[in-house]
């Protein structure tokens, strides 16, 4: 049994997906494919629904488009739901990564920053410094100006996602889980433990977002210093996969991923783990937006915002 | 090396575990949150904490305020700082353990409220996941309105939720009852057995309980832009060493 708010926020779900205005006839369909299945008039029956709450409205006969409050609605519904919605959203991301470390080909997942272009000139300095640093998830990072997410007057950056690295295990045969976000503990570069972690299968908001916004990172001094608290991940993978494991980390080492900061089993710093998991901790491609948070820009930062190929994140 | 890391869920039922309070006498041990104010903020600070528990957002109106250089469980407040102690809503995890009613912390999040009614959590994060307690990240993430629901009765606050066994139903009303505005109080819902409560689901044969952050008056105070550091389950005290903000 689906309950009716779960259809009409799945509704709400794909529109927001969806650029364009979107009849009732094509909603059915795409809702068929997502597992609700209903009739073009019980979609109608919906979108009117929708229509008095403020959630979408009509535009001329082409369809509904959602409303700002239909977008936050999104963000706030069904609490419990949304909880597994930041990892499988990342999941699915790891899946139409196609990157191929072997021949340095296919896509990658990115994060989309979105930055004014009067800061821009101080926001990449500090991006530099992270990635000159050593702690940045990739070597390098890009910029795009003619996206329609990126407003006029903004430039996006392109900052690698770790998820990629999920993509390629997974296309490799290797079953993956990111298991957690946190910040670690570096002294004079080298990692000592983390100070907190949160699970992704915990949590409605994204973990990093999480750190970065309580201010509990010191990105900024580890550049300085080669001391501080950086944002990092923990996946895992079965421990019978280490050697392939091992074998596909140093191909996408060589193509400029910058990882593991350490792998294990059982005991990784202070975090008791499953000893047959091999658990890989690696920092987050999110320490440049933290850098910059620190320094005061508040900047929206989309994580997982799509797939690029990688040959456009190399250049810079 | 260090300790080990430990989850929420477990650091809660170890200060649970402790927790001797008796609210309608207000005597007994108590679970503090810390929080660090520049010593100039002070005042404002306290009239912000002030018109929290006037308006119910607050669970409970008993405070210390330490000055710096005092010591607390070995802690130094610094300089030109003041160390603020409020009760944690882990003291109502507490008085559910005294009975020995079976429960479950499930986790923390944002409580949209219209009119005055608690509606629905619009985000949460599960104790058993994470390592910091999630009030206390949540808390800087601008996705609170405590003000706005202290102005007018709509907004976003922070609350938490445990699931009590449903056969505990009798005592988990006994200790509501209990809650008398004077000490401790707080409580949004109690959900009926094997039923969501305001969007959280619960496990076979338990209720939730969804109550107050005690960190309420703290999103209150980073809405005014007064800078301020928070730590929840910091410690225990004894509540005869907190008195009423409406004494002070």
């Amino acid at each position: 049994m689906i309950k009716t708010e779960h259809k009409y926020i799945e509704i709400l779900r794909i529109l927001k997906d969806h650029q364009e205005p979107m009849g009732a006839k094509r909603l059915s369909e795409l809702l068929a494919e997502r597992g609700y299945v209903m009739t073009d008039r019980a979609v109608q029956y919906y979108l009117r629904y929708l229509d008095t709450r403020g959630f979408t409205e009509k535009v001329g006969n082409q369809g509904r488009i959602l409303t700002t409050s239909g977008i936050m609605e999104t963000d706030r519904a069904l609490v419990d739901d949304r909880i597994g919605f930041v990892i499988s959203k990342l999941e699915r991301l790891a899946f139409r990564s196609t990157f191929d470390p072997s021949s340095s080909t296919g896509d990658v997942a990115y994060n989309l920053t979105i930055v004014p272009n009067e800061i821009l000139e101080p926001v990449s300095h500090l991006f530099d410094q992270v990635r000159d640093a050593g702690c940045s998830f990739f070597s390098g990072y890009s910029f795009i100006d003619r996206d329609p997410r990126v407003p006029p007057g903004h430039t996006g950056i392109l900052t690698l996602c770790s998820i990629t690295m999920d993509g390629v295990f997974q296309h490799n045969g290797i079953p993956v889980k990111v298991a957690y976000g946190g910040t670690i503990q570096v002294e004079e570069k080298k990692p000592l433990r983390f100070m907190d972690i949160i699970g992704y299968q915990g949590s409605t908001v994204d973990p990093l977002q999480l750190f970065i916004g309580a201010g509990l990172t010191t990105i900024h001094n580890y550049i300085n210093t080669g001391s501080g608290f950086l944002l990092a991940n923990v996946r895992q993978i079965p421990g019978r996969a280490e050697e392939r494991g091992r074998s596909l980390i140093s191909q996408m080492q060589d193509c400029g991923f910058r990882f593991p900061l350490t792998m294990g089993k059982g005991r990784i710093f202070n975090l008791l783990t499953d000893p047959q998991r091999l658990s890989l901790v690696s920092f987050s491609g999110m320490n440049s937006i933290g850098c910059a948070f620190e320094a005061g820009y508040k900047l929206r930062t989309e994580i997982g915002a799509g797939t690029i190929p990688f040959s456009k994140v190399v250049d810079k | 090396m260090s300790e080990f890391l430990r989850f929420v869920s477990h650091q809660i039922e170890d200060f649970a575990m402790q927790v001797t309070f008796n609210p309608t006498e207000g005597t007994g041990t108590v679970v503090y949150n810390l929080s660090l104010v520049r010593s100039s903020d002070l005042e404002h600070t306290l009239a912000v904490f002030r018109a929290t528990c006037e308006a119910g957002v607050s669970p409970s109106g008993l405070i210390k305020i330490l000055k710096e250089g005092e010591i607390i469980e070995g802690f130094t407040i610094p300089k030109d700082q003041c160390g603020i102690l409020t009760l944690c809503s882990t003291n109502l995890d507490g008085l559910l353990l005294q009975r020995g009613i079976p429960f479950n912390p499930i986790g923390g999040g944002v409580i949209e409220v219209a009119d005055n009614i608690p509606k629905r959590f619009t985000h949460l994060i599960k104790y058993e996941y994470t390592t910091i307690d999630p009030l206390q990240v949540l808390v800087s993430q601008e996705i609170t309105s405590a003000l706005q629901v202290i102005k007018n009765g709509n907004g976003s606050l922070l609350g938490n939720i445990r699931e009590c066994h449903m056969e505990a139903e009798e005592q988990v009303e006994e200790v509501l009852e209990e809650l008398t505005d004077g000490y401790f109080t707080g409580i949004l819902d109690l959900g009926l057995p094997n039923t969501p409560c305001l969007g959280v689901a619960v496990d076979p044969q338990y209720m939730g309980l969804a109550a107050l952050g005690g960190t309420n008056w703290i999103a209150a105070l980073k809405e005014e832009g007064i800078h301020v550091t928070m730590q929840a389950m910091k410690g225990l005290t004894d509540v005869s060493n907190m008195q009423f903000i409406s004494e002070l």
